[in-house]
């Protein structure tokens, strides 16, 4: 177990100071940093040209400077990016993309606070042409050109194909991490499972499928023992903070299986096969399903969440509602009747980055674990 | 009624029941009916003889009548937070009830007692995201809610400008796509003909939107600004056909003539000029009209008929693109405050009033750095409001009051 | 079997002892909540009216928000389990609860033994909660015993914001300088925690019988604006503020059992 442990605390390490991560990395390697806002971004693009995607997620921190710069109802995420934005932590990177998949991002875009310069880029959102995809393309092409004067590199194709063959290895590692912590909740509890696909977000990726491989040896060598705990998925953009996770720990929950936009939405399908690296890189956004900021007028994430549960045999899903955020409360009123009438007990809890007490959550989580019995 | 005599403000309320008339009796005679988002491009849709409903001006329309509150009960007992477009929730509790009553047969006591312009249900819905991305998930739930066809027309934010030449590519080719959708929706051949004429005619009426938004630099001024919140209907529901250039003529030539005569918006009593930047409230409309009134604010400031310069060559498709994508908020903020800065020198604005809608990110989250670019330009002072669109609980009557006065005083003291 | 079910909310604190799961023996609330001297005070109180001592409490479950800091408790119990054991013991056909108290509001939608299927809450926002109609009482300068005689009394309830308590206060401060009739004021302001009470009902699902507890349902204007809503009859739980407590010593006898 004390391997297990070992692994386990190296992730813990990065997570619980990304900025040292970044430090580290940009010292071993002479190369840069190049942050993504976010939800999703072409990641191969920065890896092939040597430097360090970061993952920009905001952070368990008090609202007070963004404040002059957001509305009060701006979505709990991006009120906790400008924070850190306001606050430096940002200007460690050589650069930001910035993704526009929604109405406040498209204005975060543009009153970026940090020192860092940003690359504003977006995404296609008629999604089933062939159109969306030459959109991309281009697009694509646009954020590497940038990419290359401010970093000044060069980013070949090649080096592409070859990030993306280094990130579909890093993904499918992360599916069969995701299985086997549903195999082994008494060993990968949810604080623990989390510290290992968020420092996905800090971690050349070659490095962290090396490190989630050795953790999934070792933990194969354990005995499967029975799970009297009750087994959920979670579904929204992210389940933080921290203290949240130790809530469902606490409460004897093991997370069977995700659909986080922070976690198995960035994995769940590999870059698929394609003419050019950016027109592959194009095709994973035509490809990704069940996500609100990537248009969907068939809606399939109610069915999706629904095998879910029948798949990984869950007792419920905890839909973790980031606070203001419209793309998923549009989602709710459409996926929770279809979850009604499948008979798949399920509860809301918001997610505030901001909390630092949770009694609220506390409440509900405590709850549904009594009505899930 | 007599269309010749009639004043452009009869005119306006007879076309606006005429298109609802035309919807009802379009699905009486089982052609098709289109809800589409109201800026997106209808040009193809007036080619094939498809009537139009237009959801924003719908819910703008149940707001202005008070009705606002039973269609926002219903999307909220259907888990929509209230958090969400008080528009789209208006109008998906609007599609609720009229879903149940196609069910059932029978209608709920709201719907019954809605003051709700009486529409149908759509076969077949048109959305595009040049306004917002709110548009998508809002037609995304239609779409499921009535298992029917979607028709998007992504328009990809500007976030750097100018607007570039595969992002036009990408826009046409979802025309072209939209227009093969239509072919198999309607079973027809597309009618290229009558979708050259919609685009002349929307040529036309953009000419007399225009003429009307040229006398907001008289001044004294004979238009407010508030017209506009209501003639700009004409414009969402009828740029491609012939009544909306008509009626615009009449309300431009009426506006002429009034110049002519010395007969202004606010009398003797114009005393300051102001922008207002944002949706009007359209449960409160009379009450921010009296408030700005009885300051002897004219409001002679707005982005909205900008919104609707769709100014492209007829049969050409790529420059069609640009002046759909090209609106004032799916541009980058560079650009945003340079309109905004053109609007409040065009209509000679001492000051600007800020709708912050808690409904409405799109048009809120910039306010404020709008607001201080434009500010220190042109040396005006500006005032920022709470408020909502459709919803009447996110507005303080009293609170819009003070603003404005204070955005009085400071106009006062330059 | 003696047990105790204690319930510390944010305003108050209640206490119930009961004998052998059936009998209720005494009960207390004392109008002080988590984090001052209202935890100790429930029990004195608690004790001194049943003529028990700690030593005479078999089981011991603790809920509401202060429950972990109850060090006697052998058990922590969410309130909303309890809340729905309580009704569920005072009212056996209860199907769904509204319990609207003091910092938040919940429907929840109980089986015929008495357990939850579903639940939904706003524990966010003022509006719709105790907090709001004190607010408001307070700016009306009126008592809760005044708010229910002046309810009855109105002819057509005035609009009141329902999204936001600061918005509220504005409108009825408008309202009274207007010349408003302040029984019409009152109404809507119990118009306006009806509407966000219904709404969570309605998500819960709306299945008779229908009870309401918590503090805020002693102000039977409440009651009435959300009978009138749900076009329902709903009841009032006897004993609306102790039905946590009393589930909670209910839960306590079933875990010794």
């Amino acid at each position: 177990m004390s391997r297990i442990d070992d692994i386990i605390t190296q992730f813990q390490t990065v997570t619980a100071n990304p900025k040292a991560a970044v430090e580290q990395y940009k010292k071993e390697t002479g190369k840069g940093a190049v942050g993504i806002l976010y939800l999703y971004g072409p990641e191969e693009i920065v890896h092939a040209a040597g430097c360090l995607p970061v993952g920009m997620w905001g952070g368990n921190k008090t609202i007070s400077d963004a404040r002059a710069h957001l509305v009060p109802f701006t979505c709990s995420i991006m009120q906790s990016v400008m924070e850190l934005e306001c606050q430096g932590t940002y200007d460690i990177l050589d650069a930001v993309l910035i993704s526009v998949p929604c109405d406040t991002l498209k204005s975060m875009s543009q009153i970026w606070k940090g020192k860092a310069p940003p690359i504003t880029f977006v995404h296609p959102q008629n999604r089933n042409l062939a159109a969306a995809n030459e959109f991309l393309v281009e697009e694509y092409g646009f954020v590497k050109r940038r990419l290359e004067e401010i970093l000044g590199e060069n980013i070949p194709d090649e080096a592409i194909e070859r990030s993306i063959d280094i990130y579909n290895e890093n993904r499918k590692a992360m599916r069969e991490f995701c299985e086997i912590t549903a195999d082994y909740p008494g060993i990968i509890d949810p604080v623990k499972r989390h510290a290992v696909i968020k420092a996905r977000f800090f971690m050349e990726k070659s490095k962290h499928t090396a490190l989630v491989k050795q953790l999934i040896a070792e933990i194969r060598k354990q005995p499967m023992t029975p799970w009297n705990g009750k087994k959920i998925i979670l579904t929204g953009i992210m389940a933080e903070p921290l203290g949240l996770l130790e809530i469902f720990r606490n409460n004897g929950f093991a997370i069977v299986a995700d659909d986080l936009a922070q976690e198995s939405r960035q994995f769940r399908h590999d870059v698929p096969a394609g003419r050019t690296p950016l027109h592959r890189l194009a095709r994973w956004w035509q490809e990704l399903e069940g996500c609100p900021l990537a248009m969907d007028p068939g809606k399939a994430r109610g069915q999706m969440l629904i095998d879910l549960a029948s798949r990984y045999e869950a007792d419920g899903v905890v839909v973790c509602m980031m606070k203001f955020c419209d793309p998923e409360e549009f989602d709710y009123p459409i996926y929770y009747p279809q979850l009604k009438k499948a008979g798949i007990k399920n509860t809301t809890i918001e997610i505030d980055l901001e909390e630092k007490s949770f009694e609220q959550a506390r409440t509900r989580i405590q709850t549904f674990a009594e009505v899930i019995h | 009624m007599n269309m010749e005599q009639a004043s452009s403000k009869e005119l306006l309320a007879y076309w606006q029941a005429h298109l609802d008339e035309r919807a009802r009796s379009h699905k009486k005679e089982g052609k098709l009916v289109c809800w589409s988002a109201a800026l997106a491009p209808t040009e193809m849709f007036i080619a094939m003889d498809i009537a139009m409903v237009f959801p924003e001006t719908h819910s703008a329309g149940i707001g202005a009548r008070k009705g606002a509150l039973d269609m926002l009960e219903v999307t909220n007992r259907d888990g929509y937070s209230i958090d969400i477009c008080s528009y789209a929730r208006v109008n998906l509790g609007y599609m609720r009830l009229l879903k149940e009553y196609a069910r059932t047969g029978e209608k709920a006591e709201a719907l019954a007692k809605s003051p709700a312009a009486d529409v149908p249900l759509p076969d077949l819905i048109l959305t595009s995201n040049n306004i917002c991305n709110t548009l998508l998930k809002w037609y995304e739930n239609l779409a499921v809610e009535l298992d029917i066809p979607c028709i998007t027309i992504d328009a990809p934010y500007i976030h750097d400008m100018p607007v570039p030449e595969y992002s036009k590519k990408y826009i046409v080719k979802q025309l072209d796509h939209a227009i093969q959708q239509l072919e198999g929706i309607t079973g027809r051949p597309f009618d290229y003909d009558r979708f050259l004429a919609a685009q002349e005619q929307t040529q036309r009426s953009v000419k007399q939107w225009q003429r009307v938004a040229s006398f907001l630099n008289y001044k004294p001024s004979p238009i407010n600004g508030f017209d506009f919140f209501n003639y700009m209907a004409l414009m969402v529901i009828g740029r491609g056909e012939e009544f909306a250039e008509i009626a615009l003529r009449k309300f431009a030539d009426e506006l002429e003539e009034n110049a002519k005569n010395g007969k202004f918006a606010f009398g003797d009593n114009e005393r300051s000029r102001v922008v207002w930047e944002g949706i009007a409230v359209w449960p409160h409309l009379s009450h921010t009209f009296k408030s700005l009134k009885n300051q002897g604010s004219l409001m002679t400031g707005s982005t909205y008929p900008g919104m609707w310069n769709f100014e492209y060559t007829p049969g050409d498709l790529m420059s069609m693109a640009e002046s759909y994508a090209k609106i004032y908020v799916n541009m980058c903020l560079d650009a945003r405050a340079q309109e905004l800065t053109a609007v409040a020198k065009n209509g000679r604005c001492d000051g600007m009033l800020f709708h912050m809608n808690r409904s409405c990110k799109i048009m809120s989250l910039l306010n404020l750095q709008t607001a201080e670019i434009v500010s220190k330009t042109l040396g005006i002072p500006y005032a920022t409001f709470d408020g909502d669109q459709t919803d009447p609980n996110n507005f303080s009557p009293a609170q819009f009051d003070t603003r404005v006065q204070s955005l009085s005083e400071m106009i006062a003291k330059k | 079997m003696i047990t105790l079910g204690v319930d510390i909310g944010s305003a108050s604190s209640k206490a119930v002892i009961m004998k052998n799961g059936r009998e209720v023996i005494a009960e207390a609330v004392v109008q002080a909540g988590t984090g001052t001297s209202g935890q100790k005070r429930v029990f004195d109180e608690i004790f001194s009216l049943s003529g028990f001592s700690w030593g005479d409490i078999d089981y011991t479950v603790a809920t509401g928000y202060g429950r972990f800091s109850i060090k006697e408790a052998d058990r922590e119990i969410s309130e909303i389990t309890c809340h729905g054991q309580g009704i569920a013991f005072l009212c056996p056909s209860a199907r769904t609860v509204i319990d609207i108290g003091g910092q938040d509001a919940k429907a929840i939608s109980l089986d015929e033994r008495g357990n939850i299927v579903n639940f939904f809450m706003n524990d966010k926002c003022a509006a719709g909660t105790g907090r709001f109609l004190e607010n408001m009482s307070r700016v009306l300068e009126m008592d809760i015993e005044d708010m229910e005689r002046c309810h009855f009394l109105a002819t057509e309830p005035a609009p009141v914001s329902s999204t936001c308590a600061v918005f509220s206060e504005s409108e009825i401060i408008s309202l009274l300088s207007r010349g408003v009739n302040r029984n019409d004021i009152v109404a809507g302001v119990h118009q306006s925690i009806a509407t966000k009470a219904c709404a969570l009902a309605s998500r819960a699902g709306i299945v008779d019988d229908i009870v309401m507890c918590g503090g805020v349902a002693r102000d039977r204007g409440v009651v009435d604006a959300i009978t009138k809503k749900l076009g329902r009859k709903v009841t009032v739980a006897p004993h609306p503020q102790v039905t946590g407590a009393l589930g909670a010593a209910l839960l306590a006898h079933r875990t010794i059992k």
